[in-house]
């Protein structure tokens, strides 16, 4: 499979499981996605926090990459955030958690229904790709920064 | 029954957070909760409650429609619920989908229903217990209805250009953005394929919300009837449509009309604006 550090073994987890116990993980990670949260006075290389038009609630995007070029993400979440996205925030910063900028660029989205499951992605959810879409602006961000010096 | 809702023109089309405290285990009646957040319920439900999904449960999965009578029958068999029963529906966003799942069991003349007022939010803020368990009702018996009544409380395109055209009452529910046309999608929701943003010419716009207090619990009915009697002018016998984008937010609001204000004749245009506004030809008003 295509995709970088634990996301692959996220991904062949949850991808062969019946649609109960996908459930039943996916509703773990999303309770586990408070662990996510950036530490008290913590400094971190870019801090992206807003409220976008397409999620319902506030997200921050925090990614700190450290001198061997792998990155670890925190992400904040509003109380009004959805179920899915909550557990999405759990699984990528699980899943991506110490691999490259551009390994994180190069994610793609194809592993969302694979893990989700097709009935639980509809219009109303697409919010399940909006954290990665975050994490990826912010790594741009990053690389943005690096190059200018 | 408490104060507010003997005011309102059927009481009984509400019941309190309290009310289903005290009847979680009541053999006549069946919680159910319909959400937009489509793992909420797993996350842990009022105890008992079973989960209808607005997509799974109450829409063809094919067709852009409402199961048939034989697909309603048999998700009504399989949650245990029979035509005595008393359903009572609650959910997420202020009750919408609670609202709208109510509003398809009357194209099935599942009469016997009620909502929670306040819905899920209510209940959480109220710290009232919440269960993981998966309730496995014994399956109910129930008869196929003899048809899908879509012409009494359901208004489809062509009616909804009827009314546009004979200046008959049009309520648009969704945000001022939306209605102005300023966006294709609602606030805090992705897009979902609107070709042009407006609303249908002579509308008027009153969204969804105003009819709900903070908590997510309906206004009282004198605040109801300020709004949509005296300032939309709306007379309880009029030809009323209601709309939206998918009919989720109308249904609220056909709720508001139809059982708190006891209005007789209101339709919801299903269809709403992600069928309006993609269909070629149909009149359009902007900025207004």
């Amino acid at each position: 499979m295509p995709y970088p550090g634990q996301l692959n073994e996220i991904v062949a987890l949850l991808e062969h499981l019946p649609d109960d116990e996908k459930r039943g993980v996916l509703i773990s990670y999303a309770e586990n996605a408070g662990k996510c949260e950036p530490a008290e006075g913590g400094k971190y290389d870019i801090e992206d926090v807003r409220k976008d038009e397409e999620c319902t609630d506030t997200v921050g995007i925090f990614l700190n990459v450290d001198d061997e070029n792998k990155c670890h993400f925190n992400v904040s979440l509003g109380p009004k955030v959805q179920t899915l996205t909550k557990a999405m925030t759990s699984i990528l910063c699980k899943g991506l958690n110490g691999v490259t900028p551009q390994e994180i660029l190069d994610v793609p989205s194809d592993f969302v229904p694979r893990i989700v499951g097709a009935e639980l992605v509809r219009l109303r959810s697409q919010t399940v790709y909006y954290v990665l879409t975050r994490m990826k602006s912010a790594v741009k961000v990053f690389l943005n920064r690096l190059r200018a010096g | 029954m408490s104060d507010k809702f003997s005011e309102y023109a059927s009481p009984d089309a509400l019941v309190t957070t309290d009310w289903v405290a005290e009847h979680l285990d009541d053999p006549k009646i069946r919680i159910v909760e319909s959400n937009e957040d489509v793992l909420l319920y797993d996350t842990g439900h009022v105890p008992n409650a079973v989960h209808i999904d607005w997509r799974r449960d109450l829409n063809d999965q094919t067709v852009r429609d409402y199961v048939d009578p034989e697909g309603f029958a048999a998700m009504c068999r399989r949650n245990g619920i029979s035509p005595d029963t008393t359903v009572i529906f609650y959910g997420d966003k202020s009750n919408w989908w609670a609202c709208y799942a109510y509003w398809v069991f009357q194209l099935f003349s599942h009469t016997n229903a009620k909502v929670m007022d306040g819905g899920r939010d209510k209940w959480v803020a109220e710290n009232k217990e919440l269960s993981k368990k998966i309730p496995k009702p014994d399956p109910a018996d129930y008869p196929v209805p003899a048809e899908r009544d879509d012409a009494t409380i359901r208004a489809f395109q062509a009616q909804t250009l009827a009314h546009c055209k004979g200046s008959k009452p049009l309520v648009d529910v969704r945000s001022p953005g939306e209605f102005k046309g300023e966006v294709t999608h609602m606030p805090e929701y992705p897009q979902e394929g609107v070709l042009r943003g407006g609303h249908i010419p002579g509308a008027r716009h009153c969204p969804w919300a105003r009819a709900a207090n903070e908590d997510g619990t309906f206004k009282s009915a004198a605040d109801l009837r300020a709004i949509y009697a005296d300032e939309l002018g709306l007379g309880e016998d009029d030809d009323v449509i209601v709309y939206c984008r998918i009919g989720e937010r109308s249904s609220h609001t056909w709720f508001v009309l139809t059982r708190l204000l006891g209005y007789s004749h209101v339709r919801n245009y299903d269809g709403s604006w992600t069928e309006w506004g993609n269909m070629v030809g149909n009149p359009i008003e902007k900025n207004v």
